[in-house]
């Protein structure tokens, strides 16, 4: 692109003193040759005055940046809320974001280790990691608990191996200083001043404890302390130690007293005695009980085993309890409450002070033999306790809960109806006997007449068909049921020795009036015939006739001289077919309708149940109606249709109170908008 | 660009108040220029970069390289001088800045009429072309700093000023010729 082409650019960056000096000399050389470009130079030369000229005037004035940092301050006040804004500074650092990103991913990590569970194939594998000596304590301390499980004793202490060396070192360099020991071992301390040394064991972690009356203390105290350490000292630290044991065992065997003789023997073999017994007869005939053994403590586990062969064990615990502690610290107090008695006895002997405080010393001095006996006493009693293991063995023959009898409980409920409920009522009560005796009584009037009675008795077993006889002959039975139950006594289940026995039968029995007996079947039916009155008085002889009732009756005319006379009777069902049969003579049948209501569970004496009938006898009257003709229709066709007319007034209305609202409503509005639209216009 | 004027932006946009008040002091005459540019009124153009300014300091986390702040602050100012001539409603625009040019008479000289003449040649050049010549005749800015400012070449930004003294040469043609003839 030659100079010429581009002129303009090259004019205006030499006027603003932007072109290199090669530039400007190409340029310098080109305005030499070429006219047009002179004019051009000249032009944009005085173009430039102009707009510098110009646009001086509109340049922004000195105090512009203060204008523009004072708008600035005023509409960004300063905030002095520290620490939000630093938060959200630091949250801006690319760095704390990524930090937090990292702590964010990693605590999703974490919580979904805790929702999977996965957490516990970590801590394991840290395990694994950690340094070989503490594998090799675990396989130490199951050497350990080994020997002393298997040998019958529990070891409550486990002593570490690494443990070891560390007691007897402390407890040499302890003799070196031979300095005054404070705290719990000084109790120790003077229990066993010879044994000093070994005694200062226990503020270490685990340490043997030496009995005063073990004889091989001598030689542990002139032992080393390494020799101290070797194994040695492990079984003697656990047959220091004051344990007492515990046995319980629940056996279901054969025979009880066979039991407990074998029992006795495996004792006597064992070394031991028995304690208590005790049994006692269920009323099955079968024997539990308890046995309680003593036994040294050796031979427990042996004798355990021995049990098991004599039935079925259901239950076994074996318990250790460690009275070391209390043993130690009884027999501490023990020592000091006699250097107590000593120097009390002193001061008895001198016999100086007054007499009233010599009172007080012989006061003393009694509270203080008193202790000593009470912890001697503790002391021997836990001795024994040590000495002998006790073996509680509870003791149950096979099929314990075996019923010892069954009894046989009748339950008859009986309802009935009779015609004269007051009667029956005194005649049921006259029933009662020594062997038939009644609980309860009841007669119910009830206002509208009705009348029914309850009573309940309780009838030895031989009377009770004979009396359920008398009583169902008292009246018409409308249910009777029967409920028999077995009862098992003194256990559960089956048995196939257990006598069964017959229970008191408990009746109840309900008495009604005949009336209030809902019928057994209903029927209902028309008869046309033309006179009413006549044939209505035929069908009550008819009723009459057949053993039956009339229990309503109504006679009606209409208008139109048709009649009607409604009867409703009852029959006992063994003569409801007759009736039927002779009603065909009064007149046509017509609809007739049966229906029969099973009463499920009741017993029903079908032929004396009460059968209901309700008849219809109507004539068929005028055969043209007083409302028919043509005044009658005349007269309906102008009430129909003022009626209509009445109906559609009264529709007008609704409409009109259903569209009043909305159009009034309408209305102002357009009347308001037509306001406003010309107010707008002025 | 300098280190310690990326420094600057940086603490800037860390919301260090103090740097962003220098950046004020040694901005905001080419952000005015630039406002100027487009709305050719000063009291608009000067609460367009006070606008600017707020807004750039709400905003400062949004930019996420130091070295482009200058030009991001230009952005800020630009679009809001847009938005401010579009939302004015041409009323500043007089009738006779409409009119052409031609129906002036020529022998109506004095600075006055010239002045006119001269911003409504402006008016009629492109948006970049007049930012272009603001930061140039307001700031006296060499072309490095105008190109920094604008985000443009060398060659561009020759080219634009150059179009642009000839555009309004040839607008202005009869005005200065009057003034050359004495």
């Amino acid at each position: 692109m030659t100079i010429h082409d581009s002129i303009d650019n090259y004019l205006v960056a030499d006027l603003h003193n932007e072109l290199s000096a090669k530039e400007r000399d190409a340029l310098h050389t080109h305005l030499v040759e070429c006219a047009a470009c002179r004019q051009t130079h000249q032009e944009n030369k005085i173009m430039n005055k102009v707009l510098e000229k110009t646009l001086t005037t509109e340049k922004p004035d000195p105090a512009f940046e203060q204008r523009m940092l004072a708008g600035f301050r005023n509409r960004n006040p300063q905030k002095t809320g520290g620490i939000a804004k630093l938060i959200v500074d630091l949250m801006r650092l690319r760095a704390t974001q990524i930090t937090a990103l990292a702590a964010l991913l990693l605590a999703f990590v974490q919580v979904g280790r805790m929702i999977t569970g996965e957490g516990a194939s970590v801590s394991r594998s840290r395990e694994m990691s950690a340094g070989m000596d503490e594998r090799q304590n675990f396989k130490k301390d199951e050497d350990a608990v080994g020997p002393a499980v298997g040998g019958g004793l529990s070891a409550p202490m486990q002593t570490k191996g690494e443990d070891k060396p560390d007691v007897a070192s402390f407890a040499s360099k302890s003799t070196d200083l031979n300095r005054p020991e404070s705290g719990a071992a000084s109790d120790q301390l003077q229990v066993q001043p010879e044994f000093r040394d070994k005694a200062l064991a226990p503020s270490a972690k685990m340490a043997p404890i030496k009995a005063p009356q073990t004889t091989g203390a001598p030689e542990n105290q002139t032992a080393t302390p390494n020799e101290g350490a070797e194994s040695p000292a492990l079984p003697s630290a656990v047959a220091n130690r004051k344990l007492v044991r515990n046995a319980k065992v629940e056996l279901e065997v054969e025979g009880f007293d066979t039991t407990v003789q074998k029992i006795t023997a495996f004792v006597n073999e064992e070394r031991g005695y028995v304690a208590t017994t005790s049994s006692r007869k269920e009323a099955n005939g079968k024997l539990r009980g308890e046995v309680v053994i003593k036994i040294i403590p050796e031979n427990l586990d042996r004798f355990l085993q021995k049990l098991r062969g004599l039935g079925e064990l259901k239950n076994q615990s074996l318990g250790t309890e460690d009275v070391t502690k209390a043993y130690f610290d009884t027999d501490s107090r023990l020592k000091n409450a006699r250097v107590m008695e000593q120097r009390l006895i002193d001061i008895l002997k001198t016999k100086t002070g007054k007499v009233s405080d010599l009172l007080q010393v012989e006061k003393e001095l009694g509270r203080v033999r008193e202790d000593i006996e009470k912890m001697q006493g503790a002391l021997k009693y836990m001795d024994a306790s040590v000495q002998f293991a006790t073996v509680t063995i509870s003791l149950a023959e096979k099929d314990l809960e075996e019923p010892a009898a069954f009894l046989l409980k009748e339950r008859a409920q009986l309802t009935l109806y009779a015609p004269e409920v007051e009667k029956v009522y005194n005649d049921i009560k006259a029933l009662a006997s020594p062997k038939t005796q009644i609980t309860n009584a009841q007669l119910d009037r009830d206002n509208i007449g009705r009348i029914s009675a309850r009573v309940s008795m309780l009838i030895a077993p031989e009377e009770s068909e004979g009396v359920i006889t008398r009583v169902k002959a008292m009246g018409r039975v409308e249910n009777f049921q029967v409920q028999t139950e077995r009862v098992a006594q003194g256990g559960a289940g089956m048995s196939e020795n257990a006598k069964t026995k017959r229970d008191k039968v408990e009746l109840n029995i309900t008495l009604s009036r005949e009336e209030q007996e809902e019928a057994f079947q209903q029927t209902s039916l028309r008869i046309r015939t033309s006179t009413v009155d006549g044939k209505t008085k035929e069908l009550r002889n008819l009723t009459g006739k057949q053993n039956g009732r009339i229990r309503s009756l109504s006679f009606s005319r209409d208008p139109d001289g048709r009649e009607f006379a409604n009867m409703s009777l009852r029959v006992p069902m063994r003569n409801y077919n007759a009736l039927m049969q002779s009603l065909n003579s009064l007149g046509k049948v017509e609809n007739v309708s049966v229906q029969r209501q099973d009463r499920t569970g009741a017993q029903i004496d079908e032929a004396n149940a009460p059968a209901d009938l309700s008849v219809q006898i109507y004539s068929q009257g005028n055969i043209v109606s007083h409302e028919s003709g043509l005044f009658a229709t005349l007269r309906r066709t102008l009430a129909q249709s003022a009626a209509a007319i009445m109906w559609s007034l009264r529709m007008i209305g609704v409409a009109v109170a259903f569209l009043a609202p909305w159009v009034i409503a309408l209305v102002a509005v357009v009347w308001v908008g037509k306001r406003v639209a010309r107010a707008r216009r002025r | 660009m300098d280190f310690n004027e990326h420094e600057l932006y940086r603490a800037a946009i860390h919301g260090d108040r103090d740097a962003f008040e220098m950046i004020i002091r040694t901005q905001s005459r080419a952000l005015f220029a630039i406002a100027y540019g487009i709305l050719q009124n000063r009291e608009e153009a000067e609460d367009t970069v006070q606008d600017a300014l707020v807004k750039a300091w709400k905003s400062r986390w949004r930019v996420r390289d130091p070295k482009k702040f200058p030009a991001w602050l230009t952005t800020i100012a630009r679009h809001r001088a847009r938005d401010v001539y579009r939302k004015r409603r041409h009323v500043p625009l007089s009738d006779d800045m409409t009119k052409p040019l031609e129906q002036e008479s020529p022998t109506n000289t004095g600075t006055e009429s010239l002045d006119r003449h001269v911003h409504s040649a402006l008016a009629a050049l492109p948006e970049i072309y007049r930012s272009a010549l603001m930061l140039r005749y307001f700031e006296d800015m060499d072309y490095r700093t105008i190109e920094n400012t604008l985000g443009l070449s060398n060659g561009a930004l020759r080219g634009i000023l150059g179009r642009a003294l000839a555009s309004m040469r040839k607008q202005l043609r009869p005005a200065l010729a009057s003034l050359e003839q004495p």
